[in-house]
Order: structure tokens, then sequence, then C-alpha cells
């Protein structure tokens, strides 16, 4: 009995054992199983190095596709010196060898990205090699291997004037021009160094070598058309990346470059008329920086593609801190504003399409940011569960943007030697670390989200591997990978899903000359989901996947039906489709397509409005807080303008009173019958040195006429300096005097009025958010209370201290009759607090640890159940700040230096331990000492908070907490609060701004949010790319490019509405921006 | 008889073993340890990356700490207390005890360096081997001076500390004003926030005030073509377009880079970055008053007087400038060049990452000059070799004078001064370095 026991026990051990490999979603059967043995091997010379050419580790290409038409997708593969390659499949995963005798070998100096296409038209696909031409002595032209349909092939890059001789990377193959024909982008590639920026108009300038350029296929010759079809090729392109799309859902092809270094990525949209328009400043409030490869999908099943671009943030402490990080504010000021460069950031960059609108950027919220030296990515469904995952090939034999290379190992002899000779080149390359690192594998899931399964779906390699390329490589239906390392062996991925979910591959007998139907669409419909996916072969980097479409199905038996669109802007319905086969589908019975019938049928609600005669236009001053605080995690000086509105000239009109920034005057917008006309009072405009952030209109004095109460802040102004004294205004039949409040002296954030007291009077609380010059220490609110129009404190804990407070309502939260008052703000919970008869005390209503970065706060009954829920504002998760409740994000706040002046070091948790968000220049910048203590950066690098200082030093830290970042709202429920977080496209901004109104007059009142906010270093970015939305109800929610809002790269701050000749306008208030007015469309 | 006298025999071999065991020998110390100990914190404030400013300050509290000492001993020097400002009068070493004042001298400048250098451990290794020699000889002696000079090094710090150093570095930024053009940019190419702006905020040790020598404002800002400033400009321009042309055989060429000083030069190469580094300015004058003090033989004492003269005014020098700097906050030549002239020019030597007037270099050259001029006199001839261990090549001046005449102009050949800030700059930096002469009654 016992025996027996142990051996199930121990057969049971075996079984988990196996099971766990058996888990790998990918196995890499080695080259001598396959036979694919090659090894891009590049070696380092005295004469030719990084040093001498800075793209010397990018590596080859791969090129997947059935050269010889037996349903066996072959490979070929391209080195950069060692000749190319080309493997045979046999079937059974078994290749040979057959580069001799198909003579593709090559003949360039240095090879880069390979590609497959059909360039003749004749139905077998053809090799495109690119090369770099022209530099360090590198010779050749990039090839064309025209397929003989016998195994071999005839280079005739030269016939198809296609033997460019410049620094190409890719090209990518596309019929711009919907004549039928393929036609070529070719990719090339700067080496301008960055010696100096350069302006941005430097790309109008074309350059031969380093310029991109648009090849139109006129008959079997690609012209250069690159001039006329609007397409830049100017010195400082570092083209690494393409893609090719139809982003824009019109029938004609689209196409997005990465660039490296300063140079903007372009978006070129298709002019329909054989040109193009580089938008992208139109669509991307901003992109990755160092853009290396791309990809293109639809991850979010709504028909429209989305596209990852990727860079080389790393996610490792002891890389990301030992390596050069992001601009500082001033530098990335100048690159924008003075060089006309765009917003660049260094991550990966996820960007969600949003039809013809802006993209959603949501890289960091979806998980996918920072994935290390990345150069390939491809989205593909490798589990076959419905979703999109996404594979990313990565590492870099060497990383020069190291900070001990770059301040130190120049510095001894080594430094005099580069400079003069290159004998020591060798001894210069070996102080820089390694930067082999693993793939990475991304499993897609809902709502945007990316789960990493690097340590699950792959063997963690210590390649460097570059360009990818996907096919079904043993016909099993799942896709496999190849992957071309630079000094190893080739890797192929073989997919292990085989029968475990289902699939459905589809191949085009498209017209000649695109036989294999390059730009054809495929709509899936299957179980109430879109999948859409769109071939083009050029994908990742430097390569080419196989020409066909594959779907995973999950364990759905049957595809409902599949809407084929063909280049020619036809389209054909296939219905009832069984899973788990290959199709190969032809042009039969096509019917136009329509395209306008993929635009999203939202109506419309909201346009904008130019005549009501407001114009008003807040423009925030020039402080920058991180000059003075460094260390803080945003900025607290840009948190208005304020706005009030009420009736200030007792006509019974409601009027309009904006704040403004530091040293200008605020303005005031009074209504007439017809339109709001601007009218100074002249005691409110002397206030210009005030920085206004919130306001109040109403009849404190009750003496029949309204009254104007203004909060300042602004966190320039610090101690007892006056403009943080908040003014009171009283009007008077001649006009309005300032009128003295209890003095004290705070950066105010937001004024509530009530009558907490019954007495018939409009009392006050003014919260407050910060401290100047002192972030992270509680500031004081107050509540004041109106005696016949003067105002006196009531001092009590439950105000003064309340925290950083940011917005408040006045709600009679527990029906008792007595007004109660909800405060939130940052770093802390929200407090309910309650008003005992004029008496107020805290009430732990919520069920759960709640402190967040909380903006604003909105009465709302989203569940409509009866009872008021309250929508919270919050940060999203959008950012590099994370937390949970296990692992809250924590602000170290104390004089570490004992200089006189505090710190505040923000925290969050990584693979158990609490790392600083910020690196040792920064820290050192305020903490000199910490230069003694890690005198290099690999010292640094890796160290957790408690490693960096000494406990005794943290331990007269105040340590503030953040364990919620979403935002959501406060679920009622019998009084008691539960949080429910908003759905994913509501995370990718701070909420700064809520407003309640029937939108859509269906009787029942919405709250539309308003978002974005920039005051954050360039190492968060911007958060830029919220939309708006209108949420009707818990589950029913729109973004606002759909409805006609125009929020996207606007930092929302108020909503309000306002009416005119009664009719309501929807009025948007925009910090360092004109004010928008909407119409509301019934 | 036989047996005492062996008994005393034995008394005197006893005696003469246990003399042998405490066989002490007084430690002496050469002017040329002291010299070596100055040259390692030279090369690890390379190492470490200090800017100049903050470089004037580590020279001189080392060595006003090895001054104060020898003053304790020498007749000939005079203590600085009370003559700079809010030094006190150091700790007086225990009569009792053994001390060697040279000794302890090196011991506190090799402590004060420590303290205000990062890479501690580079100081260590030099002292460790420096305490073995003298432990070795006279373990007593070394003992004692080394707890004085430890005693010492303390004081000066506490002192030190009151400087408002540790207050400047949580000031804020320099804030750029990207509208106004006559205004300081940010210079290719690594476009650094501007250096040190709160440096006037230091306390100085001769100066009454940072404002004490305020220059005359600088040029008006004009691009008119008749205007000063716009031919000041033109100057930088075509000099440097002219000596650029003759190439490194130029004289002026040559000036500029033996002159260049900067402790940070970023460089792009290929995919890479890096930073070549040099000596700064001050570190410059104080190579030439190592090599004044060799050509002259100074002795120990004489040697720690003359550096510490000389870190004196340099930092005081530094304090000036910089006060001015952030006061005029005017733009560097190759900002107007690229935006008017041609976007291509790049100066000689890489623009430094702060405003341009006035001359820093120019300053701590005319400061440091009339110093040694003072020490050692005019028409002191020398080679100047400060340099050599950078690739550049050795120099040789008739005097200190005009060394530091060639050093001033070679900012504008190297094309990032404009011809006020180097000649306003030197008489700043005179004025100065006559101020430390008037004021400082350190020898007899």
């Amino acid at each position: 009995m016992n025996k027996l026991k142990v051996v199930i026990l121990f057969l049971g051990v075996l079984i988990v054992g196996c099971n766990q490999k058996d888990d790998l979603l990918f196995k890499n059967p080695s080259a001598d199983q396959t036979g694919v043995k090659f090894t891009n091997s590049i070696s380092e010379t005295n004469d030719l190095n990084i040093l001498d050419y800075l793209y010397f580790y990018n590596g080859g290409g791969v090129a997947i596709g059935d050269i010889n038409n037996d349903d066996l997708p072959d490979i070929f593969l391209s080195g950069n010196q060692v000749k190319s390659k080309l493997f045979l499949n046999k079937g059974d995963l078994k290749f040979e060898d057959i580069s001799e005798k198909a003579k593709i070998q090559g003949n360039s100096s240095w090879n880069t990205g390979a590609v497959m296409g059909d360039v003749n038209g004749d139905g077998l696909l053809d090799i495109y090699v690119c090369a770099v031409v022209g530099l360090n002595g590198f010779n050749g032209f990039n090839e064309l291997y025209i397929n003989n349909g016998d195994e071999t092939f005839t280079e005739s890059a030269a016939k198809y004037q296609l033997d460019h001789e410049s620094y190409s990377s890719s090209a990518a193959f596309l019929d711009f021009d919907l004549d039928g024909d393929l036609d070529m982008y070719l990719l090339n590639h700067a080496i301008h160094t960055q010696e100096s920026f350069g302006r941005a108009d430097l790309r109008n300038k074309r350059s031969y070598q380093t310029g991109d350029k648009l090849l139109r296929n006129d008959n079997g010759t690609f012209t250069d058309v690159s001039e006329e079809a609007g397409i830049y090729g100017g010195v400082n392109g570092y083209g690494l990346g393409i893609a090719i799309s139809d982003f824009n859902q019109d029938g004609y092809p689209d196409i997005f470059v990465g660039n490296d270094f300063h140079e903007d990525d372009y978006y070129y949209i298709n002019n329909t008329d054989g040109t193009f328009s580089e938008s992208l400043k139109k669509y991307f409030g901003h992109t990755s920086r160092f853009s290396m490869g791309n990809d293109v999908a639809d991850i979010n099943h709504d028909g429209w593609p989305d596209i990852i671009s990727l860079d080389m943030l790393a996610d490792d402490e002891t890389v990301l801190k030992s390596s050069e990080g992001d601009d500082n504010i001033q530098i990335q000021k100048l690159r924008t504003e003075k060089y006309g460069y765009h917003y660049q950031f260094t991550r990966n960059m996820l960007f969600v399409n949003q039809q013809n609108s802006n993209y959603l950027e949501t890289a960091l919220m979806s998980g996918v940011a920072a994935t290390d030296w990345s150069w390939s990515s491809l989205f593909g469904d490798y589990n076959q569960d419905g979703e999109q995952d996404l594979f990313i090939s990565n590492g870099i034999p060497k990383r020069p943007n190291n900070l001990d290379f770059i301040k130190f190992a120049s510095n001894d002899q080594i430094q005099k030697k580069i400079d003069n000779t290159k004998l020591v080149d060798q001894q210069a390359l070996e102080m820089m670390p390694s930067g082999r690192t693993h793939n990475v594998i991304f499993k897609g899931t809902k709502n945007l989200m990316f789960e990493d399964k690097s340590d699950e779906w792959i063997e963690k390699d210590n390649y460097v591997s570059g360009a990818t390329a996907m096919a079904d490589l043993d016909n099993d239906g799942d896709l496999d990978l190849v992957v071309n390392n630079l000094n190893d062996a080739t890797s192929l991925y073989i997919n292990q899903t085989n029968s475990k979910a289902n699939y459905l591959k589809l191949k085009f007998n498209y017209t000649n000359p695109n036989k294999f139907g390059i730009g054809t669409k495929v709509f899936a419909y299957s179980g109430g989901d879109l999948q859409y996916k769109e071939l083009y072969v050029v994908r990742g980097f430097q390569s080419s996947s196989e020409p066909m479409i594959h779907f995973g199905f999950n364990k759905q038996q049957k595809v409902d039906s599949i809407k084929i669109v063909w280049p020619n802007k036809t389209y054909q319905i296939v219905k009832d489709i069984k899973v788990n086969q290959t199709l190969t589908i032809s042009p039969e019975k096509t019917k136009p397509f329509n395209y306008n019938t993929l635009l999203k049928k939202s109506k419309p609600l909201f346009k904008l409005n130019d005549s009501t005669g407001i114009n008003f236009v807040h423009k925030e001053d020039d402080f920058i807080d991180f000059n003075r605080q460094k260390l803080i995690p945003y900025q607290v000086s840009d948190r208005g303008p304020a706005i009030a509105i009420g009736d200030l000239n007792g006509d019974g009109k409601d009027d309009i009173y904006f704040g403004s920034s530091r040293f200008k005057p605020s303005k005031t917008y009074f209504q007439t019958d017809s339109i709001y006309t601007e009218k100074r009072i002249i005691s409110v405009v002397n206030d210009s040195i005030n920085e206004d952030v919130t306001a109040v209109i109403s009849d404190f004095n009750k003496d029949g006429k309204n009254d104007l109460l203004v909060g300042t802040g602004g966190a320039h102004f610090s101690n007892k300096m006056k403009p943080l004294l908040d003014t009171y205004y009283v009007q008077t039949n001649e006009g309005f005097d300032g009128k003295l409040l209890p003095e004290f002296y705070e950066n105010a954030s937001v004024i509530r009025t009530n009558d907490f007291d019954n007495d018939g009077d409009l009392d006050v609380f003014i919260g407050s958010n910060t401290i100047s010059n002192d972030f992270g220490k509680i500031p004081e609110s107050y509540l004041l209370e109106n005696n016949n129009g003067s105002f006196s404190i009531v001092q009590s804990d439950v105000f003064q201290k309340a925290g950083m407070i940011t917005d408040a309502i006045w709600e009679d939260f527990n029906n008792d009759g007595f007004t109660d008052l909800i405060l939130v703000g940052e770093w802390m919970t929200p407090k309910f607090l309650k008003n005992n008869n004029s008496d107020f005390s805290e009430e732990k209503l919520i069920d759960s640890k709640l402190s967040g970065l909380w903006q604003q706060i909105q009465p709302f009954d989203i569940d409509q159940d009866g009872d008021m829920d309250y929508l919270l504002g919050n940060w999203g998760t959008n950012s590099k700040f994370k937390a949970s409740e296990d692992y809250p994000m924590k602000m170290y706040y104390a004089d570490f230096d004992d200089n006189g002046s505090t710190e505040s070091i923000v925290c969050i948790y990584k693979k158990g331990k609490y790392y600083p968000l910020l690196g040792l220049d920064e820290l050192a910048g305020q903490i000199v000492s910490l230069k003694k203590k890690f005198t290099t950066y690999k010292d640094f690098a890796g160290k957790s908070i408690e490693e960096i200082f000494d406990k005794k030093v943290l331990n007269k830290a105040v340590v503030l907490e953040v364990n919620e970042l979403k935002s959501g709202y406060l679920k009622n429920e019998k009084g008691h609060f539960s949080f429910v977080p908003f759905k994913s496209e509501l995370q990718v901004s701070p909420l700064t701004a809520f407003i309640k109104y029937d939108f859509d007059f269906d009787g029942k009142d919405d709250v539309l949010v308003g978002g974005n906010y920039f005051g954050v270093t360039p190492f968060q970015g911007r958060f830029d790319s919220f939309p708006g939305a209108l949420i009707k109800n818990e589950n029913s929610l729109v973004l606002g490019n759909t409805i006609g809002l125009d929020f996207s790269e606007k930092s929302i701050r108020h909503l309000n509405i306002i009416t005119l000749k009664g009719k309501p306008y929807l009025l948007a208030t925009i910090n360092n921006d004109k004010a928008q007015v909407y119409e509301l469309i019934n | 008889m036989k047996l005492n006298k062996t008994f005393l025999l034995l008394i005197t071999l006893m005696i003469s073993v246990i003399a042998c065991k405490d066989n002490s020998q007084p430690i002496e110390i050469t002017p040329d340890e002291f010299h070596k100990s100055v040259d390692r914190v030279v090369d690890i404030m390379v190492h470490d990356i200090f800017s100049p400013p903050v470089a004037s300050r580590i020279f001189a509290y080392p060595n006003i700490a090895a001054y104060e000492i020898i003053a304790q001993q020498n007749p000939e020097y005079n203590s600085l207390a009370g003559q700079i400002k809010h030094l006190g009068e150091i700790p007086k070493a225990n009569s009792t005890k053994n001390i060697n004042y040279q000794l302890a001298a090196l011991v506190a400048h090799m402590e004060m360096s420590k303290k205000l250098i990062f890479s501690e451990f580079r100081i260590e290794e030099y002292r460790d081997s420096l305490y073995q020699i003298w432990e070795a000889k006279n373990p007593s002696q070394f003992e004692d001076s080394k707890t004085y000079g430890l005693e010492v090094s303390d004081f000066i710090t506490e002192w030190m500390n009151k400087d408002n150093y540790p207050q400047t570095r949580t000031m804020s930024k320099f804030r750029v004003d990207s509208e106004a053009e006559e205004r300081w940019q940010p210079t290719p190419p690594a476009y650094m926030d501007g250096l040190e702006p709160h440096w006037s905020k230091i306390r100085p040790f001769v100066l009454d005030s940072s404002a004490q020598f305020k220059p005359i404002p600088p040029p008006k800002f004009s691009m008119d073509e008749n205007s000063a400033f716009y031919k000041e400009l033109r100057e930088v321009y075509e000099t440097t377009n002219r000596i650029v042309k003759i190439g490194d055989e130029s004289e002026e060429v040559q000036i500029a880079q033996f002159w260049d000083c900067n402790p940070y030069v970023s460089v792009t190469r290929g995919h890479l970055m890096f930073a070549t580094k040099k000596i700064t300015p001050g570190a410059h004058w104080i190579g030439i008053t190592k090599i004044a003090c060799r050509t002259a033989g100074a002795d120990f004492d004489k040697t720690i007087f003359a550096y510490t003269k000389t870190s004196i005014a340099i930092a005081d020098g530094f304090i000036s400038c910089w006060d001015e700097k952030f006061r005029s906050n005017l733009v560097r030549p190759e900002t107007l060049i690229n935006n008017h002239f041609d976007d291509k020019w790049k100066p000689i030597l890489q623009t430094p990452p702060f405003p341009e007037y006035t001359s820093g270099h120019s300053v701590v050259s005319g400061a440091s000059a009339i110093i040694l001029t003072d020490i050692f006199g005019d028409n002191f001839s020398f080679l100047d070799d400060t340099e050599t261990r950078y690739g550049l090549p050795i120099r040789s001046f008739k005097s200190f004078n005009t060394a530091a005449q060639e050093a001033a102009i070679s900012r504008m050949y190297g094309g990032i001064h404009y011809r006020a800030a180097v000649e306003v700059g030197i008489e700043q930096g005179r004025k100065v370095g006559n101020l430390v002469v008037d004021k400082l009654k350190m020898k007899n």
C-alpha cells in the first residue's frame, strides 16, 4: 500500500515535471535537427565596429515564403558579412540548404533586411536583400533575386531599377496607387551623428544615401517618386521600422516609419492620388524616441489597425539605473519648440487606433513599455485564444548607453587613443557591459492588457536576437517564428498549440500581378467578436513573414462569417467556415466595399461653436516646479485656471469669471442677450500677480448681489507671501471691493460653498493641495463660517490636517438632513466627513484601502439603483507609477541631507523590493553624499531604497502611500462604499474634470469626463491621449472623439454648462490652451 | 668584579636592545609629498567630474587646513583665523605630544580632500601607503601628528559646512529664458543645464560679497552691424574661421587647446557617447603653482603657503565670476552664430554650460597670476607641462602675467567667449588677486 503511494507520488512528480516542459508554447529545435544552419557572425575589427558604424549590431534579415509553391514555407536568411542562405522546407521541420544552387548568396559587403514579394507578378516569390553601401568601404547594392520557378534565382536589381546603393535597412511592398502592381517603400537610415540636434526641417532636403524612397512600379521598373509623393528623405531619417497598413480605413495603404534618435517617426496618410501627407503630429501626442522595429494589428476587435513601436527601455533595475535615461524638461522644450521635433520618449509605445482621431497611447498601462533593447515586434495569436499576443526580440552585444562608460570609461588612457588611433577600440568596447538578454512574449488579453509570459511560453535564451519572421513552418495551423541572431545560430520557435485551440489560415489567389493579395483585409466574425487582419508581409524589423492570414478561435468549431475586402475595394463574404483549415480564396462575386461602414456610428452630441463670444485663452506661466523641487513626482503649479459662473451684474444672466496664471490678469465675460462679451472688473484685474486656481460666485453677504471668492495658489509663492492669501470681492453698487478673509496662506485647490450650520448664509470649504517648496508635507485646508458676510475659521484638525486636497463636495451622504463633506486628494483616501450638527467627524465608509492620487469627485447614480454613487478621477494606470493594495507606491518625505530643505522620493515595488523611480544623477543632484556612497552607476543600479539610504535616514522620513491608481467609482451599498474601477480606456490619463448633465437628451443624467495632464518630466512622458468620455451608466461608455469632442492633447481642467439665449452649451476650460465651447446637438 | 662587569655588560646590552626596539627616527615630509597629494586630488577630481566652481572649493579647504597647522609652528606664517570669513583659531596641539606639524598638515590635507571628492578609496589608497611608511618610522610621532591633523580637519570641516554649499545643492535650477535672444541658452551637443546658478551665494573667503568686483556690463546686446556687441560676435566668428582654416599649426588654435581646461566634454561617435575630461582652469593654475614651487625650490611650508593663497584667490575668483555670469546671463557666441551666420558652425572648444560673461578662465587666471607674482616675483619664467598628460604640448612663459593673458585670450580663439568677457574678466580677476594680497597677512 505504502509502496504504491510512493510510486504514485513519484509518477505525480514526474508528470508535474513534464507538464512544466509541456507548458512551453514554443520549442526551439536545434539546427542539427532542422537543418537551418545559419549564423550571422560579425567580427569587430579595428576598422569596423560600433565606433565606426553606429548600426554595427543591427543584424541581418529573415524572409519566409513558399518559393517553390509546394505549400511549405521556405526560409531566407541574410547576414551582415556572411553569405545569405535559403532553406527549402521539406516538411516535418526538415530544411535543405539550397543556397548555392539557388544563387542567392549575395555580393554586397554589408547586408541588412531581407524581404520576399512577387516583384514581377508571376506568382512566384522573389527576394529583395538590402545593403549598406558607400560607407566604411562597404560596396555592392540592394539585390533583387527573381525567382526562376526551379529553385534558382537570377539577380536582376538593375533591370528593375532597384539596385540602390544607399544605407538601406529594409523595404516594404505595397500598392499605394491601387494600380494593381506592387510598389516599394525603401527604408534607409542616416548615419548623421548626434553632435548637434539639427532642425527637424533637415528632413525636407533629400539625401540619396540616407533618405527613404517611395518607388513606384511602372510596368516593371521602379521609379523614385518620393519628391512628388511627399515622402521625406533627409539626412536625419534614421529609419529602422516600417509598417504598411490602411490606418484610416479608406482603402488606400498608409505608411508608418519608425526613426531612431531625435528624428520624428513618420505617419504618411495616403491622399489617394498618388501622394501622401505626413501627419504624425496630427494623430500622435508622442512617439517612441529611439524607434526600432514596429508592427500593426487590431488588438481590440474594433476593425482598426493598432501599432506598437519599439524602443530600448529596460525593466530590470540594474540595467535601467545604469543606462542613460530621458532628456530633462528644458532639453525637451528645446527639441520641441526650437528644433521642431515632436514629443518622443524612451520606451515602447502602443497606439490604439481611434478612427481618424488621435491614437490612444497605452504601452505603460498595457504592460508592454519596457522590453529592453528591442528590435522586432510581431503580433500574432500564438495561443489561438482569439487575442493578439506579442513577440519581441531583444539584445545588444554592448550597451553604448551605459552611464559608467559614458562618464568614466573614457577617462583614462583609452580616451586619448579613441581620439587619435583605432588601436584600442577593442579596449573601449570591452568597457561597455553586454546587453545579451532574453526575448519577450506577451499574452494578449481583453481590455488592452498584455501579460508577460516570457517565463512560461518560451525558453529564456541569452542571444542577441534581431530580425524575426512568422510562418506556419510545419503546417500544423499555429504560428512559428524564425529569429536571426547575432553571432549565434538562428532560432526556430516551433509553436506547440497544435490542437489545443482552433485556427483558420487564409491564403489568397488574387489578380495578377498581385497574386498573393498583398493589402487584402479580412474581417472575421465569430462568437460575437470581430477579428481583423490585413495582409502585409514586411513586419517587425528587417524581415518579411509568410504571406497568409492567421486567426485563432480558441474552442469555437466554426467561424460565423469572414468578409474579405480586396485591394481594389471590392469584397465578398464567406459564411459558416470550419476551423482548423487553410483556405485559399480567390475573388468571387465581389461587390464594391463601402469603407464608410467601418466608421463607428456614434451620434455626435457636441459641435464646436465659436459664436458665443467666449475667446478665453489660458496661458500657463513658465514656472517649472522640477527646477525648484527636482525630485517631486509631478508639478503642482499648473492646476489652474479657475472658473466661476454666476450673475455678476444683476441682470439675471450668468456671467463667467476665468482666473489666470501668475502675473496675468483674470478675465470676465458678461452675458448679453446674444453673446458673451469680455469686460474688465478693475479691482479684480488689478490682482493679477495671483495665480487663480479656483473660484466661486455667490451672494455671501446676502445683500442681493453676487460676490466673488477666488482661491489662489500656484505653488511658486511660498511661506507668507501675499499672493497665497485668497481673495474675496464683495459686489457694491460701484463695482467690487476686495475684502479680507481670515489670514491664512495656502495654495488653494478647491472652494465649495454650503450652509453647513443651517443659519441661512453660505459657508465655505477651501481645500489646499500642497505647500510650496515642500511637497509631501500636508497643507492646511479650512472651513470658513460665514457671519453676515465676513468669515471666520472653524478650527478643526479634520480640515486643517485633511491631506493634499484636490476636490470636495458637500453631500448629505447619510441622509440625516445635514450636509456632509466628502474630500478627495493626492496620497490619501477619500474622506467622508459627517456633519454632526455643525461638528464634523470622519466616517469610515469605504470597504477597502483606497489611497490614490485623486483629482475629482462627482456624485452620480451610475448603477441606476436609486442611491448616490461617487465617481472618482484618479491618476490612471498609464504611467511609471505602480501601486497595488499589497505593494503600494511609497513616497519618502524628509530632509535627507539635513540642509534645511526637504526631498520627496517616490518608490515603486518591483520583484520583492522598493526602488526609487529616479536614478543616481537625479537623487545625488539633491543629496550629494550619494555620489560618495555610489561612485559608479553600477554600484547604484539594482539597489533598493533600503540599500541606498541608511536605516537611520529612512526612519526619519514620513512615508506616504498610494495603493490605487485607477479611476473608478464608489458604489453605494446601503451607505457603505466599495470601489469599482472604470474600464481601461478611462485609465490612460489622469481624469481631471467631470460634469453631470443629460447630454443625449434621454431624460437621464450622464457624466462627461475630461482628462490629460502634462506636468510631468520626460521620464513619465505626457498623458495626452485621453479623448474624453461620456458615461451613461456602469455599462455604457463612449469616448469623446466619437461624439464630437476634441479633448485629445488638451489638459482639461473644468467642464461646465453655460447658457446663451436659453440654449445650453458645454464649456471646457483647458490649462494653457483656448477654452472650448460646444453646442449640444439634439 | 668580574661578575659585576659581566652584569654591567648585560645591562648595557639590554638597554641597547630596548633602545634598538624603539629605534624611532624623525619623520621628514618633503614638499614633493605634498605636491603628490595635490596631484592625486586633481586626478580624482577629473575622474569624479567636478565643475570648475566646485573644483575651486575642493582645492581651497584642504590647503587652508594644512596651512593653519604649519602656521601653528612656523613663526614665518600667520594664521588665517580672523582674516578669512568666519574662520576661528584651530585647536592647539597638545604640547605634551610629539607632533610633526608638517605630517599633521599633510594628514589634514588628505582628510579634507577625501571629504570633498567622491571616490574616497582613491585617496585612501594613497594615504594608507604613506601611513604605513610613517608608522614604521616613528609610530608615536605618527600617531600623535595624525590625531592632531584629523582634529584640525574636523574643525575646518565644521567651518566649511557653513559656507552655504549644502543649501545651494537644493536651490532651483537655472531657468532658461528661451524668448529673449540675448539670454543664455543651453548649447550643443549636450545642452546641459546652466551650471551652479547659485554659486554667488557661496561664502567667499576674502571678498566682502560676491558682487564686490561687479564688472561693467557687457556691450549691449544688438544684432545691428554697427553695434559693439555685433562686432565682437563677428570677431569670434571670423577669428575662429580664420585659424581653423590654418589648422592645428595655427598658434591661436594651439593656445585655445592648451587652455581648454574643460572637465567634461561630451563626444558622440557612431552609436557611442562618452566624455573627454581634462582638469579645470583652477587646477591648471594649481599646477602652475606646483611648477613655481619646484622651480623656486620652495620648502614644505612655503609650498603650502603658495597653494593656499592661490587657491583662496581662485575660489573667490569663481564666486565673483559666477555672480556676474548669472546676472548678465549672456548668450554664448555659438548660439548666435548658429542662428545668424552658420547653423553648422562649431567653436574650436566645446562651449561650457553656463552664461558667457565674464570668462571664468580669465578671472581665475588674472587672480592666480597676481598671487604667484606676489610670492615668486615678476619675470618668473617657467615651462608649463600641466597639460601634457592630456596630450597637449609644453608651453613656456616669461611670467605668470603673460600666461594669464594667454589663458584669457584663448577663450576667444576657442570660440566660446567674446573679447569683452576676456578683457574685463582678467581685470576682474586681478582685482580679486590684489584684494587677497592686500588683505591677507600670511607671511611675516
